[in-house]
């Protein structure tokens, strides 16, 4: 271990970078700004490379945060207040005043090459505190979350961002999402897990069971212990549709999601119109009604047009490829209208039941003509599902726990298909 | 970048593992400030080899621990003796049985008590195939070096390990494990440092073959694959191409060995369905990203 004692303006300037990116909402502690400053110790503070990496590896814990991790790194370098404004670099751009390393954390000593921090330029040094308006920041926050969360997006000409409608629930609602949930809990489907169990006299011997109750007995062991694999449930994924189609059902739904996610499953959840969004985080608080806000405001399509394939294709190529739906039960929640080329939603489809223990797709909005859906995407999307259920009120929201419970944990008979066409 | 980055950077250069500036950063500041080092990236990159090559560069002994669903502290930590255990009980011999006599090590336990002379690289691998209850089991290990065992205390280590910790990120970690560690995300090489990694690990493969065949793996990983092929999948293909006696990418040969590159059927017609020739000729000619 080191003995090198960081000195006073490198911990000023490890907390102000760290104070910059809470600001814009990223969760860097208080120990890792103390991190930090150790870092900064045993590097050349002249090498922005150093610098950076230093600041990266303790600040930033995901990939996702790493455009805004360098946004604000940058402007930190350059010995800015590391925050964000509304209008974006050009205003800070102008802005002459320097931070002077003073009191507590609030200033902020720059790097420059001479690798020392430049003195304040009067009395009226600003502090960090000053520079960040308190309800700016808030716009901020959202404009940086819009800006960077929505990496998956694919570009559409048609999409409209619409306004998300207002969305309260009333007690009674979220009583019957917490029925839901219990009843989601029981109905999912399990696998055989590693993890051992006790059995009554069959599986494998458990020894470690047999020393224990052999100790009572003076040693003697009377009767030996045995283990079993438990079980656990699958991993629940469910991939819902909030286009505009989809409107009406679309409060109801997210109830529904976020009475999976609550229901101490292992669940991931994601919604999608013109481009899927991961919906998971914003909804695991355990404050329902804020969760659903924060949910909505995470989708920046809301109730625009409908891209079910390339939706399915980001989710294949960002999730599935880690492993996210491998031997889970996958619901996809949607009417299968869809703008673009129905052999795309076909593929991506088959894609994602190679992968899956069971491909479930529940259609509140079915339009048939003689036994067949008419949606084109829905039909091409068809083969490749294992359970296709339509009709099913989803505002009633109950249904979806008997959905499950009716999926059944076996595998599904799958017969071997003609491949969708590839070209 | 200071001295000690360089040096480091070098002794990984020599294992054959050609770090960039970042990770030599993140792993210098790991390996001074005694932080456990999390690594996370797509499959592919060299996040274990990262682990052999640093326990190879510092002349440390590597323990592998591979995580799975289901590992549980009996299988990381420690484990008792059960059937000597029984013995003594049986034998009604003297001694206390939840005792080191009847301790087992697992990997865990042998990075802390290993020899003080020779350090210890300890791989935590796959971190998030395990379930999210063993990350609690870890906690304590990684922020202070030590492990709690009720029946006899705790045991700490005599000199740090040093800690790499790999995650496919099929499920996200929690945050009270990464706090305890730094963090790096590993991207895909860029064209140069790929030939320099091809080149470093098949010495004997011709130059032309290696540079043509990383160019032609840069381009695959622009297109809209369900699974990019890794630096691994790489140096496969070259040594395929050059068992096969071939100094240069044709298409013919190509075609045929594909899959030692890529490994999904629908990835494999995509590409075919794209002409090889194509493909090549792109790569040929291959300087910064295609217009999309």
């Amino acid at each position: 271990m080191s003995d090198k004692a960081p000195q006073h303006v490198v911990c000023d300037a490890a907390v102000a970078l760290g104070r910059g990116l809470r600001e814009l909402g990223l969760r860097t502690t208080v120990d890792a700004e103390i991190v930090l400053c150790r870092a900064l110790a045993e590097l050349d503070l002249r090498d922005r490379t150093s610098v950076y990496w230093a600041a990266r590896c303790t600040m930033a814990r995901h990939p996702d945060d790493v455009p805004l991790f360098d946004a604000v790194f940058a402007r930190f370098w350059e010995g800015r207040t590391p925050v964000l404004r509304e209008t974006g670099a050009e205003q800070g751009e102008s802005d002459p005043r320097v931070p002077g390393p003073q009191h507590g954390g609030d200033s902020l000593p720059q790097f420059r090459t001479d690798g020392r921090s430049s003195p304040p330029l009067d009395g009226q040094a600003s502090k960090a505190s000053q520079e960040i308006p308190a309800a700016g920041a808030h716009e901020v926050e959202e404009r940086g979350r819009k800006d960077f969360q929505g990496v998956l997006a694919a570009y559409s000409p048609l999409e409209v961002h619409g306004r998300p409608e207002a969305l309260e629930y009333a007690e009674q609602e979220l009583a019957a999402l917490r029925r839901v949930a219990e009843d989601l809990r029981r109905a999912v489907p399990e696998r055989r897990s590693r993890r051992r169990q006790p059995t009554t006299g069959s599986g494998r011997l458990d020894m470690r069971a047999t020393v224990r109750d052999a100790l009572r007995t003076d040693g003697e062991t009377l009767r030996p212990s045995y283990s079993g694999p438990s079980r656990r449930p699958r991993r629940l994924l469910v991939v819902c549709d909030v286009s505009g189609s989809m409107e009406r059902y679309s409060r109801a739904l997210l109830g529904a999601l976020e009475a999976v996610v609550g229901s101490g499953l292992r669940a991931e959840t994601f919604v999608f119109a013109t481009q899927l969004t991961r919906v998971t985080g914003p909804l695991h608080g355990h404050d329902a009604k804020r969760a659903l806000a924060e949910a909505r405001a995470a989708v920046a399509d809301w109730s625009g047009g409908t891209r079910i394939g390339p939706s399915l294709a980001a989710f294949n190529r960002a999730y599935a490829r880690r492993g996210f739906a491998r031997g889970a039960i996958v619901i996809v929640i949607s009417d299968g209208w869809d703008r673009d080329d129905p052999r795309q939603l076909a593929r991506e489809v088959q894609r994602l039941q190679l992968q899956a223990r069971r491909v479930v797709w529940i259609n509140p909005r079915p339009t048939e003509l003689g036994g067949q859906p008419l949606a084109m995407g829905m039909r091409a999307a068809l083969p490749y599902i294992d359970d296709y259920l339509p009709g099913i009120d989803t505002r009633a929201m109950v249904e979806l726990g008997r959905v499950l419970a009716g999926v059944g944990a076996g595998r599904p008979d799958r017969r071997q298909r003609p491949r969708a066409t590839t070209t | 970048m200071s001295e000690g980055i360089e040096e480091l950077r070098l002794a990984l250069g020599r294992e054959r593992y050609l770090a960039d500036e970042g990770l030599a950063t993140v792993l210098f500041l790991a390996l001074r400030l005694r932080r456990p080092l999390l690594v996370e990236g797509e499959p592919g990159v060299g996040k274990t080899e990262l682990a052999k090559a640093v326990a190879a560069a510092t002349g440390a002994r590597l323990l592998r621990l591979q995580c799975y669903e289901g590992i549980d502290l009996h299988s990381a930590l420690y484990d008792w003796d059960y059937p000597r255990q029984l013995l003594h009980l049986r034998a009604g011999e003297p001694g206390e049985l939840y005792s080191e006599r009847f301790l087992l090590q697992r990997p865990l336990l042998e990075a802390l008590r290993s020899d003080p002379e020779r350090p210890t690289v300890l791989l935590i691998d796959e971190l998030d195939r395990a379930d999210d209850e063993f990350e609690a089991f870890l906690l304590e290990f990684l922020s202070d070096f030590q492990i709690t065992i009720p029946e006899i205390g705790v045991i700490e280590a005599a000199t740090p390990p040093v800690v790499i910790i790999t995650s496919n990120r099929t499920r996200e970690l929690h945050e009270a494990l990464k706090r305890r560690c730094l963090y790096h995300w590993i991207e895909h090489p860029d064209l140069a440092r790929e030939i320099a990694i091809a080149r470093a690990r098949l010495p004997e493969a011709p130059a032309a073959l290696v540079s043509q065949v990383c160019a032609f793996v840069q381009e695959l990983r622009w297109l809209d694959l369900y699974r990019l092929p890794g630096v691994g999948e790489t140096l496969d293909w070259t040594q395929s191409l050059d068992v096969l006696g071939r100094d240069g990418l044709d298409a013919a040969t190509a075609d045929k060995t594909l899959g030692a590159l890529v490994k999904t059927r629908e990835d494999l017609e995509r590409i075919r369905g794209g002409g090889l020739q194509e493909l090549i000729d792109r790569a040929a000619e291959r300087r910064g990203p295609p217009a999309a």
